[in-house]
């Protein structure tokens, strides 16, 4: 315990007798107040509040399809009670991993995304994996089910960290650094739209070239790839109607409301109906069956009724919040030189912005409809799992870059 | 402390390539721009669109439904309860939506009372709605809700229910499964007590279930009550009465009806066979007939007092005038009128008390057939009273241009005329209240109606009832119509039934009268159809009936007995007449 009265010293609270001089020394280089603090507790207070939030607006959502449907048994508290084992699920898993070293993440990242594919691969095989309308996205483990796409984000942050910062030197190479990710991608892409799950899709592309990006690719490859991105797109959706109708149908749910619009326009309607303080903890009329998913995809939109603009300007806000400060902590990880640490903090920052943004703008209308979850609030087991650990991960890498800072080895 | 540089401590060429700073803070940025984004579009959905979007919703969910208006209550006019509504439910089905477990559909066929292919019959039955079974119990209801069936819904509905049961059955009348109102006084006084329904605006869930009331559009006008001039007591003595003559006889069919003679309120109407208003499931045609409404039958007897009322109105006789009825029988261009025995000379009072036939046609054809039409008329023959009741008749009176002498002759003793028992009790009236006809009313009245119409001088009935009263006297047709206590004046009928045109051996005996005959009260009027056992004689079938519900309704009514008190007469003299042999009238 070398750096055992350093340590006691940072607790700026305490007053130490032992050489004031000492301790103006140490605060000049790490002033008091944030000293003190062992975790981010700004990351902490808007994880705990999202998943809290949804935790409540999940119960909110599903309490009349809950309490109107055979399947449930007819109990308004049976979404309540499986979110509920799945939040404490979570923190269980969250704890786990948050006792592992990150140099033990980074030697887990490549066999951890081989087990991914692994288990993407099984979800195809017919019999295993389980079909729900019409997606087949769930392998069946007794009593839960498991849906190895949401893992897999976790996963793709893991293993894209580790490859940029095996390929670091090999950053600016098309050939090197940049044709072998794009090809595993493509692989994992292919098996996820067989599922089909195109929402994850974007995700965890987001995510590899996210971290990519970050860790320093090429800008003109980056930007030559964008560019080809939405030429070919432009093209896809151009030389068919039927294609062009299917991507812009979300711009106009009212020309068919009750058709390709249905959901779309009832969520809409939800928001209108919220104004700016909500018609109303629970008294939502949308979640009366009109919107179909209530208490998954369309969370949020329940959320806009029932809280109104400031329940979503809160949500969106508690979002903000959580992804600044992942990446703030991977900045810090990257000052001390963790490279690693820093782009998984980054990568999941950037999967937490873009799936809750990819969610909402759905919810509101601003992207087409596309079957995506809200991260940490949604109802799903694999999803709150996949959650609470690269958040208990976020959480190892600021405890971690804190430790150093202090001095505890390195 | 963002502002503290790493130290490096060493110049490892791996770290000399250092990841780009700038790129998290644009990646973060655009983040950022993207909640930005996510705040404006709310924004404009919440706060600036949300009327028109509103307005999409409430096309969704917002119905106007109705609300339906309270059943008013009917009440005897003593105020107790004769209808009521009482809240149940009907089950309905969205067969679409009703795909139920072969376990759940028999748990629903057995708690609804019906086979499970019957109900799984109407469950595939191709149309949007249909009812499973109307009208239940709510505890029942209950249950079945509680089975909670996809696509199996209830809705609240009224049934009408009759404390009093049969013995109001006619009077009252019932309502449909839509409660409104069927026969009697629920169909008569439909308006009054259905009220209008008023209507909401609410939302519902899009299984249709109401989970918020929006605002009230009008509101439900309820039903009022209405109040009868029935008299429970009374009418309960009536339809006891009737019941017993109708065993007692072997009857096909009877009616009965008590008049307030100072107001024209009906207080009781009693009609045989009756049903149960509460359960119609066995429901036949003739127990349905509110008979002393739609029933028109030739009277026989008891349209003689008239007759001779008109010829005492004229001048024509005098009560101790003579009439020569020897030898019994009587031509009449082809046809032959005769008496049921011979009585040779009778002063116009006996013609009355013994009811003579010949008697009174030959008092009868002293007036020009126009001169009886107009009688009829004025006592209002062959028009209907126009109370409401569903098919009420008037009886037929034929224009007076078309009679035949025979024809003029057979009328004035109540052949070839037909009438209602209730036409027949109003006219009764007359000889009740001094020569006036009022109208009649099915619910109280406050107060005495203005005068009516007169007939007849008070002189005349003066005269009228004189003879009357005879008539339940020793000596008359119906001494058996007397109640004790009480001076009652009345005439008995038995009529022959024509059955498609031709008279059968088949008979209709019935009794009108009033009482107390110093200052009548009452008006009651008994009709038996088809009497089969213990007499056909209107005297001895009818009769007993009268004097049964007159007795009761004036002890009822608490009118003090007018008649002076007779010492009991235990045994009788040799050779003189026994009430039997003396209860004996002509056709």
């Amino acid at each position: 315990m070398k750096f055992g009265a350093t340590l006691s010293g940072l607790f700026a609270s305490r007053r130490t007798p032992v050489g004031s001089e000492t301790s103006r020394a140490v605060n000049r280089l790490m002033p008091p107040g944030a000293a003190v603090r062992e975790l981010d507790l700004l990351l902490i207070w808007s994880a705990v509040g999202l998943l809290l939030l949804g935790l409540v607006m999940v119960y909110s959502a599903s309490i009349a399809i809950a309490e109107g449907s055979r399947f449930t048994n007819y109990q308004s508290h049976y979404f309540l009670m499986r979110h509920s084992v799945f939040l404490a699920v979570g923190i269980g898993f969250g704890l786990v991993a948050f006792q592992l070293p990150m140099t033990q993440w980074q030697r887990l990242a490549l066999p951890l995304f081989v087990g991914g594919v692994v288990l993407l691969i099984v979800v195809l095989i017919p019999g295993i994996g389980r079909e729900v309308n019409g997606a087949q996205r769930w392998l069946s483990l007794g009593p839960v089910n498991l849906q190895p796409s949401e893992l897999m984000k976790i996963f793709a942050a893991l293993y894209a960290a580790d490859y940029t910062v095996r390929k670091l030197d090999a950053m600016s190479s098309f050939k090197r650094g940049f044709l072998p990710m794009m090809a595993v991608i493509l692989f994992v892409g292919f098996l996820l739209l067989r599922e089909p799950d195109f929402g994850a899709f974007v995700v965890i592309t987001t995510i590899a070239f996210g971290v990519l990006f970050l860790g320093g690719v090429n800008v003109r490859v980056f930007a030559l790839l964008a560019v080809f991105a939405i030429i070919g797109f432009i093209i896809l959706i151009w030389t068919s109607p039927y294609r062009r109708e299917r991507i812009f149908g979300f711009m106009d749910p009212w020309q068919d409301a009750f058709g390709k619009g249905y959901q779309l326009s009832h969520a809409l309607i939800a928001f209108g109906r919220g104004e700016w303080f909500g018609v109303g903890l629970g008294a939502s009329v949308e979640k009366l069956f009109y919107l179909p998913e209530a208490h998954t995809d369309f969370l949020l939109a329940v959320i806009a009724e029932e809280l109104g603009f400031a329940g979503v300007v809160l949500v969106v806000g508690l979002f903000a919040v959580l992804v600044q400060r992942a990446f703030v902590i991977g900045r810090e990880a990257i000052k001390l030189e963790r490279y690693f640490s820093g782009l998984v903090a980054q990568g999941i920052g950037l999967w937490m912005g873009v799936q809750s943004f990819i969610n909402m703008g759905v919810n509101m209308g601003l992207l087409p409809t596309k079957g995506l979850t809200l991260p940490m609030m949604s109802f799903g087991g694999s999803g709150i799992v996949a959650n609470c650990v690269a958040l208990a991960i976020l959480l190892r890498i600021d405890w971690e870059v804190r430790q150093m800072k202090r001095g505890a080895g390195s | 402390m963002s502002k503290q540089r790493p130290v490096t401590f060493n110049h490892n060429p791996l770290l000399k390539r250092e990841l780009p700073a700038w790129r998290p803070r644009f990646v973060l940025l655009a983040l950022l721009g993207c909640s930005l984004a996510l705040v404006g579009r709310a924004a404009y959905l919440q706060g600036i669109n949300n009327a028109f979007l509103q307005a999409k919703g409430e096309s969704r969910y917002a119905r106007v439904i109705e609300v339906p208006a309270t059943r008013g209550r009917i009440t005897d006019r003593n105020g107790d309860m004769l209808a009521v509504s009482t809240p149940v439910r009907s089950v309905w089905a969205i067969p679409a939506d009703a795909k139920l477990e072969p376990a759940d559909a028999r748990r629903l066929a057995a708690l609804l009372e019906m086979n499970v292919a019957e109900l799984n019959d109407r469950l595939s039955s191709g149309r949007d709605f249909v009812y499973l079974k109307r009208q239940l119990s709510p505890d029942l209801a209950e249950r079945i809700a509680a089975l909670k069936l996809p696509g199996i819904h209830q809705q609240q509905e009224y049934r009408r229910y009759y404390p009093g049961g049969e013995v109001t059955a006619h009077m009252l009348g019932f309502t449909g499964v839509e409660d409104k109102g069927q026969e009697g006084i629920e169909l008569a006084y439909e308006k009054i007590l259905a009220g209008a329904p008023g209507s909401r605006r609410v939302i519902k869930d899009r299984r249709g279930q109401i989970v918020e009331d929006v605002e009230s559009i009008r509101p439900p006008r309820e039903g009022e009550d209405v109040v009868l001039s029935m008299d429970g007591k009374i009418q309960y003595l009536a339809y006891t009465a009737l019941r017993d003559a109708m065993q007692e006889h072997k009857a096909k069919a009877g009616a009965a009806v008590v008049l307030d003679a100072r107001t024209g309120e009906v207080l009781a109407l009693a009609n045989a066979p009756t049903y149960n208003p509460n359960n119609r499931s066995n429901l036949t045609g003739a127990q349905l007939r509110n008979r002393a409404f739609t029933d028109a039958f030739e009277p026989g007897s008891v349209m003689k007092p008239f007759i001779v009322g008109m010829a005492l109105e004229r001048g024509k006789v005098k009560p101790t005038t003579v009439v020569d009825t020897a030898p019994g029988r009587m031509t009449i261009g082809t046809a032959t009128i005769s008496d049921s025995h011979r009585m040779g000379a009778l002063t116009v009072a006996e013609v009355i008390q013994k009811s003579s036939n010949i008697g009174t046609v030959k008092i009868a054809l002293q007036f020009t057939p126009d001169e009886m039409w107009h009688l009829f008329e004025q006592l209002g023959f062959g028009a209907p009273l126009n109370l409401g009741f569903p098919g009420e008749t008037g009886g037929r009176v034929r224009p007076a241009k078309t009679w035949r002498p025979i024809e003029q002759a057979t009328m004035s003793y109540g052949h070839g005329i037909s009438m209602s028992l209730i036409q027949i009790a109003r006219a009764y009236m007359v000889f009740a209240r001094d020569g006036e006809l009022i109208p009649l009313s099915l619910t109280k009245l406050d107060g005495l109606p203005s005068n009516g119409r007169r007939v007849f001088s008070p002189q005349t009935v003066k005269e009228m009832r004189a003879m009357l009263e005879t008539v339940t006297e020793a000596g008359g047709t119906a001494t058996r119509a007397n109640v004790a206590g009480y001076r009652v004046g009345g005439k008995t009928g038995t009529a022959l039934k024509i059955e498609g045109g031709v008279y059968t051996k088949k008979y209709v005996a019935s009794f009108v009268g009033f009482a107390p005959a110093s200052n009548p009260r009452l008006v009651v009027a008994v009709m038996i159809d088809e009497p089969t056992a213990g007499g056909y004689y209107a005297g001895t079938v009818a009769g007993p009936v009268f004097s049964r519900i007159m007795e009761g309704s004036l002890r009822t009514l608490g009118i003090a007995p007018d008649k002076p008190l007779a010492p009991l007469q235990l045994a009788r003299k040799p050779g003189e007449a026994t009430p039997a042999t003396q209860a004996r009238e002509n056709m």
